[in-house]
């Protein structure tokens, strides 16, 4: 549609990985014709038509609402998650970021806690888990009070806000050296602790947080900053900053310790 | 397993890098002050002993020694292990390929095991080298003691020695780099708003320190070696 | 199975209905809330919250989703904002006000009792979601900020800056990720439900596919709550996420679940365009943008010129020209419906399905920053998507299918026809009408989620006992999987020559052009002697790859393009028995003289509920004929 529409032609080297427990293998698949108009899943879609037409396997890839806000895509292209573009997820990323005739190499997230299901799509159901050690406020429905009797100052609640807009792709953890989860794990702590009605909790829950995050097998920070880079809602590195501040208090003052294993089927 | 009640503060992957912020912050503060004494040599022979002496006649001094030993040594151990957990952490499955552009991050940041590792060697080549290295003696202000001056005058005069002492000056200066501005961010004070200052300040005083340890061998190869 | 379509409309003045009823439904003793298990389908925003609130009063409840993640789900997505009627602007909003303007909005096909309750618990849904620390907008002051919203004459909209869905489902999420930590739930990802099993007349599990390990699982409880989305994906290009399908509701229909009003589908009238065949899905851009934006095209049909070399004398601003005093700011149905004229008469952007939405009078009256700081972000993510700068380029725009106001017939207490099958939020037909207000989904799903299954389900599950528990080894169950097990084994064995996307574009075009935007009687019949003859073709021609043994998307999709079929004829009937136009149902033999929708009131103030008869017999029709109390009919009028 646009005036500058052209046509790449395209070789991707792709992971292929029947399931968890096959070794996986890179593959070459040449695509030609491919609009610089269309969406990096766009094509795939096209490479996956064709393997159809040739009775061959389509290649897994995660992904769902296709405007950057889900989460569920992501992968690496040559090195980077998400592909060579800040604060984009690979959904949205567009083919005309790409020169004709490169050849763009395709992985998954690669993390001891984020298993291989196929060829590019993986398991983070570990960082469901986190969530679920304590990145929440305890509030049961009906026993709210009414909204304006929580003020916030407009400072923190955009601190939150920035924190809050995590939507848990895991490409933090994808792109850290370490397999951190650092990122994720501190952006829901600083959500939660900026506000009044967090704050109550917030020594149990970065206390239990960070211990889920270790018992999950991600590594450990070491503030290389590639998670920042990764991440597509530009979230800041200050979040872990503010986690470790956290986390020390909460070591030093919290009273005690409520813990049970989670149910993540 | 149980999440809270068997959490250990120093075993968790904010707690060891803790440990790794307070010994490095004592070997960063270390460092810089070591490098400034050094300047003496520019002065003259008799003051750079006399320094010297000074500070190894002052008992604190053995205190001072060994809460260097206890933090470099709990630093490269704990840093040993926090390189394995990591990598464990990472799996088997290596990238094929690197991120580059703006995705990329600094040398210094993923290589800190690397210039690690060298700094320890270099630290017990430098005292097996010199601290506990012959022992000259010269006489100043009519008080006897060691001519360090002449033993790294010496040593430094030699090519060898030379090359390995600037390669860990670099070494240092990476390491610091990225770990100096880290370790605000392990004690939990970097922000949004001094981000920025704290990267530059780090890369910085990596700059300084490595400049300043550089500058001396080099004017002793250039200006005193025989 | 009854067909006597009760609503169970509580008695007594409107605004005493749902206080009434709470009181006078059963309850389970909080002793005896952990006999009872409840399955939850969909953890969008009323699953989640249904789920949580569900766990956190003692029942047992297992919540499956087919992401691998709940947080995935397609709530997530919503950008505008959520209504609540706390009138914190003290600008006249109060629950009646927000009551009517539902009704009205809902062109009068809404029921006036849903849409009651659904306004009385707005300003409760509102506080449960900054207690559980969604980060709503803020004023300098600290308090929470609201703004108006399509065309609301009242600022009752909260919002999260442009995502208020995902901190709204991140909130819910997290109390339901609570309940999983204590064990109230259990979490299922990556199970698709694929059949409802029903058991002495009453719905007592599900059974869903484990999409990793392809296995049939068999699930068995006391209440089962569908929470699974809407079917805008029917026409293969919508704003919907990829996996958004109609089948968990679909299945249950077949089963014997009513669906309701089918034929009501929203449009939403700022998408960019279609870019090329390999389109997948639709972007939205906020309607804000009409704001400032003039809506404009070509006077010369194939005008191949660029935008800016087009001038002025040749352009039409056609909004501005039919409907003089509210010009581009029309109504989402009306300026879609416009814009599909324009491209009907061949004064599409470049032929194509596309209009102008130009920004240079606002830039040059108002500034370039004025605009960034209005609207840089949706600037932006327009630049990424199309490459074109809209500061210098007018935007290309067209409507694209958004949200479906039909779906699974539920009476007062959200169950459906069959007995203890609930079904929540877009899932269901209940509060919308014809046309759903902006702002107004989020409201309901979790207005439905957090404040009404709470109560309803209790009711249930108190006049049923737990006395007559069931197993998965009841016959019932084997059944059901065997349904389940012949159809995808009846998809794998096609290995026929096209994909499924092919027929799903196909059948997308033929949904689109026949009951998008406008449909008329000769479309509508058109579409349905193309879709049964595209539904044959596709069962006997489909290629589905791989096996049922691991993770086979293709084979997902299969499933869900199968049912598409199903739903997309049924669509079509209702169109073409709906003789009237009303809300996002446009019938182009019913307007006025002005090309306004002309409803039927006599013959069409009802409810339509299809009853599924079998594979090749025709659905029969039921009415629930609405009862308008307290909101007068009339007619809108946006001239």
């Amino acid at each position: 549609m646009s005036e500058n529409q052209k046509n790449l032609n395209l070789n991707l080297k792709i992971w292929r990985q029947a399931g968890n427990s096959e070794k996986g293998v890179f593959e070459t698949y040449p695509i030609k014709n491919v609009s610089t108009e269309a969406s990096f899943l766009e094509m795939m879609d096209q490479l996956n038509e064709e393997l159809i037409g040739q009775k061959k396997d389509p290649v897994a890839f995660d992904h769902d609402c296709r405007e950057g806000i889900c989460g569920t895509c992501g992968f690496v292209i040559d090195g980077s998650a998400h592909g060579p573009l800040k604060k984009t997820t690979v959904c949205q990323l567009h083919m005309r970021n790409f020169e004709d005739g490169a050849t763009l190499t395709l992985e998954p997230w690669r993390a001891e806690a984020f298993p291989v299901i196929k060829d590019l799509v993986v398991d983070r159901s570990a960082l469901d888990r986190i969530i679920s050690a304590g990145g929440y406020i305890s509030v049961d429905a009906g026993s709210a009070p009414d909204g304006n009797t929580i003020s916030i100052p407009k400072p923190d609640a955009d601190e939150a806000f920035d924190n809050a807009t995590c939507i848990g792709c895991g490409a933090c953890v994808a792109s850290c050296k370490n397999a951190s989860a650092m990122l994720f794990t501190s952006a829901k702590v600083t959500h939660l602790g900026l506000l009044p009605q967090g704050q109550i909790e917030q020594s149990e829950r970065v206390l239990n947080m960070v211990a889920q995050h270790d018992i999950e097998g991600f590594g450990s920070c070491t503030t290389t900053g590639a998670c920042e880079a990764a991440c597509p809602k530009g979230i800041s590195l200050a979040a872990i900053s503010n986690l470790n501040r956290d986390l020390l208090k909460a070591q030093l003052t919290a009273k005690s310790l409520p813990s049970s294993q989670s149910d993540v089927v | 397993m149980s999440r809270g009640e068997h959490f250990k503060y120093f075993q968790s992957s904010p707690g060891k890098k803790m440990i790794m912020a307070l010994t490095g912050l004592i070997w960063a503060g270390f460092v810089l002050t070591h490098m400034l004494g050094n300047f003496l040599i520019f002065v003259s022979a008799d003051a750079y002993n006399a320094y010297s002496h000074a500070l190894i006649t002052n008992k604190i001094i053995l205190v001072a020694e060994a809460v260097l030993v206890l933090t470099i040594a709990f630093h490269a151990i704990n840093g040993i292990l926090l390189t394995l957990y990591n990598s464990k952490s990472r799996g088997s499955e290596k990238y094929a390929m690197q991120a580059k552009g703006e995705k990329a991050v600094t040398l210094a940041s993923k290589t800190m095991i690397y210039h690690g590792t060298l700094l320890m060697i270099f630290i017990v080549t430098h005292l097996v080298g010199l601290k506990f290295g012959p022992y000259y003696e010269t006489t100043v202000n009519g008080v006897v003691m060691r001519d360090i001056y002449r033993l790294v005058v010496e040593v430094l005069s030699q090519p060898m020695p030379l090359a390995w002492y600037l390669v860990s000056m670099v070494a240092l200066g990476l390491h610091l780099s990225h770990g100096f501005g880290s370790l605000f961010q392990s004690l939990g004070i970097k922000s949004k708003s001094n981000d920025l200052l704290i990267k530059k300040v780090s890369l910085i005083y990596g700059a300084v320190v490595a400049l300043g340890f550089i500058s001396q061998p080099i004017y002793i190869y250039l200006f005193l070696a025989r | 199975m009854s067909l006597n379509l009760d609503s169970k409309i509580p008695s007594g003045p409107i605004e005493d209905k749902w206080t009434k009823h709470k009181f006078d439904m059963k309850l389970v003793n909080p002793a005896n809330r952990r006999k009872f298990t409840a399955i939850v389908v969909g953890t969008g925003l009323a699953g989640s919250s249904a789920a949580s609130s569900l766990g956190e009063m003692g029942y047992n409840v297992k919540a499956f989703f087919v992401h691998e993640s709940p947080r995935r789900a397609h709530s997530v997505a919503a950008q505008g904002g959520i209504n609540g009627a706390k009138n914190y602007k003290n600008d006249g909003d109060s629950t009646y006000r927000l009551f009517y303007d539902t009704v009205k909005g809902g062109d009068f096909r809404a029921r006036e009792a849903n849409v009651y309750r659904l306004a009385e618990v707005s300003g409760n849904i509102i506080d449960q979601a900054v207690a559980s620390g969604v980060p709503l907008a803020r004023e300098y002051g600290g308090l929470l900020s609201n703004r108006s919203f399509g065309g609301a004459q009242v600022s009752r909209t909260f919002y999260a800056r442009g995502q208020t869905g995902q901190q709204l489902l991140i909130g819910a999420y997290q109390g339901m990720m609570r309940q999983a930590e204590k064990g109230q739930v259990k979490l299922f990802p990556r199970r698709e439900m694929l059949d409802v099993v029903i058991v002495n007349n009453r719905a007592r599990g599900i059974i869903v596919r484990n999409l990793i390990t392809g296995e049939l699982e068999k699930h068995e409880a006391d209440v089962v709550i569908m929470a699974t989305g809407g079917y805008a994906n029917v026409f293969f290009l919508s704003t919907n996420a990829m996996a958004c399908a109609v089948t968990a509701g679909w299945k249950a229909h077949k089963q014997g679940a009513l669906f309701a009003n089918p034929c009501y589908t929203q449009i939403h009238p700022t998408c960019i365009p279609v870019h090329g065949e390999m389109q997948s899905k639709l972007t939205l851009m906020s309607e804000s943008l009409r704001n400032d934006g003039r809506i404009w095209v070509s006077k010369i049909q194939g005008d191949t010129r660029k935008a800016n070399d087009i001038p002025e004398s040749d352009r039409d601003y056609y909004l501005e020209r039919i409907y003089p005093s509210f010009g581009n700011l029309a109504p989402r149905d009306v300026s879609s419906r416009q814009a599909k004229y324009r491209v009907d008469e061949g004064r599409g952007v470049g032929g194509k399905e596309a209009v102008y939405l130009d920004f240079k009078e606002s830039i040059s009256r108002l500034g370039q920053s004025a605009i960034s700081e209005r609207y840089g972000n949706l600037f932006e993510m327009y630049e990424k998507i199309t490459g074109e700068n809209p500061y210098q380029v007018p935007m290309r725009i067209y409507p694209a299918p958004h949200y479906t106001m039909g779906g699974l017939w539920v009476d007062y207490n959200l169950m459906s026809t069959i007995p203890g099958l609930f079904v929540a939020g877009e899932a269901n037909f209940s509060d919308h009408g014809a046309n759903r207000l902006g702002a107004s989904a989020l409201m309901q799903g979790l207005a439905d989620g957090y404040f009404v299954l709470p109560y309803t389900i209790g009711n249930f599950l108190a006049s049923v006992g737990n006395t007559e528990k069931v197993s998965t080894d009841h016959p019932a169950f084997a059944e059901a999987k065997n349904r389940v097990d012949a159809e995808l084994s009846q998809l794998l064995k096609i290995k026929g020559s096209r994909s499924v996307d092919s027929f799903h574009k196909q059948l997308g075009r033929i949904m689109w052009d026949n009951c998008g935007m406008a449909r008329n009687e000769q479309g509508l019949k058109k579409a349905l002697e193309q879709i049964p003859q595209l539904k044959q073709e596709f069962w006997n021609d489909v290629y589905v790859p791989g096996d049922n043994k691991s993770l086979n998307p293709e084979l997902e999709k299969a499933v869900r393009v199968a049912d598409f079929f199903e739903l997309g004829e049924l669509m079509c009937r209702d169109a073409l028995e709906r003789n009237e136009s009303c809300g996002g149902h446009f019938r182009e033999e019913y307007q006025t003289a002005d090309g306004e929708a002309l409803r039927d009131d006599q013959a069409f103030c009802n409810v339509a509920a299809w009853e599924y008869k079998g594979a090749s017999v025709a659905p029969q029709k039921h009415t629930e004929e609405l009862v308008f109390e307290k909101v007068k009919l009339a007619t809108r009028s946006y001239k």
